[in-house]
C-alpha cells in the first residue's frame, strides 16, 4: 500500500510534536512513515517525560484535596497547558473527575497538551457528554492532529456522537490523522451507510486535502469489506469527478490507495472506472504504472 | 559525523532508537537541532506557566508549593 499520504500526516504530527513547521522535520522525509511514526512516539516520551518528577509532586498535592479545592486552584492559578501535564500524572479516575468540573473550551485547550500515553484512560472515565462537546470545540478550532490523536481514545458512544454532529470535512481531515487503523476502521463501521455515501461525495467533490483524505482513508482500511463499499460510492461519481481523484493520486503519490480501491470494488463499478477516458489516455497511464507498488 | 550529536540523541531518545540509523549525519544533526528547540520551547513554557501558577496562589500556600515543585 502507497503510504505517502500517510508520510505526510506523519511528517505534520512529528512537526507538531517538535513545535515546529512541516519544512523544519525534512531531515525525516526519507525515513518510511512507520519510522516516523516511532521516531515520533520516542520524541513525544523524550518531552514529556523530561519534567515529569514535578508534576508529579503536584499531582501528589492534588490527592489531599477535595475536588472542589482542587478545582477552584487549577482553574485560577493553573493555565491549561500546565493543568494537563499535570492531569497526565493522576490517577485517571481522578483527573475525570476534576475534568468533568471544567469549562470545555479549558478542556479543549488542555487536551492539545495532554500526553497521548495517558489520554485514553482518563478520556474514557469522563462524561462522554463533556467529551463531545469538548470535541466540537476542538473541531472549531480546526484541532485535526489532536483529534486524530483522541480517536483512539473514543468509545463507541463517543464515535457515533462525532460522527452524528461532526461535518464530514471535519471527519475526513480527523481521519486523515488518525493512529490506528483499525481504530479508524471501526470508526468508519460505525457511520450509517447514507453518511458514509454523503462523506465519500464529500471528499470526492471537495478541495485537495479531502480528496487526499478520503484517498489516505480508503487506504488505511482494515476491513476490505467496508473499503469495498466505500470504493463502490466512489464509483458512482461521474467522469470529471473520478479523473480529478485519478490526479490527486498520481499528484499525490497515492496511486496505490486508488488501486487498492479498485480492487475492492465489484466488477461493474471496477468496469466503470477502467473506462474513464482519461486512462485511456498515454501520459496518464503511464504516470500510473509508473507509480511504484 | 560528530559522535556527541548521535551520543545525545541516543541519551535524549534511548539507545534503542533504531530509526537513527536510518537517518544520515545531515539529517541527525537536523533532528538534533531541532529536538534541542523543542527541550528548550517545552521549558521556557513551563516555567512561564509555573511562575503564573504561583503568582496566583496565596501568599501562604506559595512558599510550600514552590518548594514542593523545586522552584
Amino acid at each position: 500500500m502507497a503510504r505517502d499520504l500517510a508520510t505526510k500526516a506523519e511528517l505534520m504530527k512529528l512537526a507538531r510534536a517538535l513545535h515546529t513547521t512541516p519544512e523544519g522535520v525534512r531531515f525525516a522525509a526519507s525515513l518510511e512513515y512507520e519510522e516516523i511514526r516511532r521516531l515520533r512516539e520516542r520524541v513525544t516520551a523524550a518531552l514529556y517525560d523530561e519534567h515529569r518528577t514535578a508534576f508529579q509532586r503536584v499531582a501528589a498535592i492534588t490527592r489531599l484535596l477535595p475536588t472542589a479545592v482542587n478545582v477552584r486552584i487549577t482553574l485560577r492559578a493553573f493555565t491549561p497547558f500546565l493543568a494537563a501535564r499535570v492531569a497526565g500524572e493522576m490517577a485517571p479516575e481522578r483527573a475525570a473527575e476534576l475534568a468533568n468540573r471544567m469549562p470545555v473550551e479549558y478542556l479543549a485547550e488542555g487536551s492539545i497538551h495532554l500526553d497521548p500515553r495517558r489520554a485514553a484512560p482518563l478520556i474514557q472515565r469522563m462524561d462522554p457528554d463533556r467529551v463531545l462537546a469538548v470535541i466540537r470545540e476542538l473541531v472549531d478550532r480546526t484541532e485535526y492532529v489532536t483529534l486524530g490523536r483522541l480517536l483512539d481514545a473514543a468509545t463507541s458512544w463517543i464515535i457515533r456522537g462525532v460522527a452524528a454532529t461532526v461535518s464530514d470535512e471535519a471527519l475526513l481531515r480527523i481521519g486523515f490523522y488518525a493512529e490506528c487503523d483499525a481504530q479508524l476502521t471501526t470508526a468508519v463501521s460505525m457511520l450509517p451507510a447514507p453518511r458514509l455515501r454523503e462523506v465519500v461525495h464529500t471528499a470526492l467533490t471537495g478541495p485537495l486535502d479531502l480528496r487526499s483524505a478520503g484517498l489516505s482513508l480508503i487506504g488505511r482500511l482494515t476491513d476490505d469489506r467496508l473499503r469495498g463499499r466505500i470504493a463502490e460510492y466512489a464509483a458512482e461519481a461521474d467522469d470529471d469527478t473520478l479523473t480529478l481523484l485519478l490526479r490527486t493520486a498520481l499528484d499525490e503519490d497515492a496511486a496505490d490507495d486508488l488501486l487498492t480501491a479498485l480492487t475492492a470494488m465489484g466488477e461493474r463499478a471496477r468496469h466503470r472506472v477502467l473506462a474513464l477516458p482519461a486512462l485511456a489516455d498515454h501520459d496518464t497511464l503511464a504516470r500510473l504504472l509508473r507509480t511504484p507498488h | 559525523m560528530r559522535g556527541d550529536v548521535r551520543d545525545a540523541l541516543k541519551r535524549w531518545l534511548g539507545p534503542d532508537a533504531g530509526v537513527l540509523d536510518a537517518l544520515s549525519d545531515q539529517e541527525l544533526a537536523e533532528l538534533h537541532d531541532a529536538l534541542s528547540a523543542a527541550r528548550r520551547h517545552q521549558a521556557r513554557a513551563l516555567a512561564a506557566a509555573t511562575d503564573e501558577a504561583m503568582r496566583q496562589l496565596p501568599p501562604l500556600v506559595r512558599a510550600s508549593v514552590g518548594r514542593i515543585v523545586g522552584r
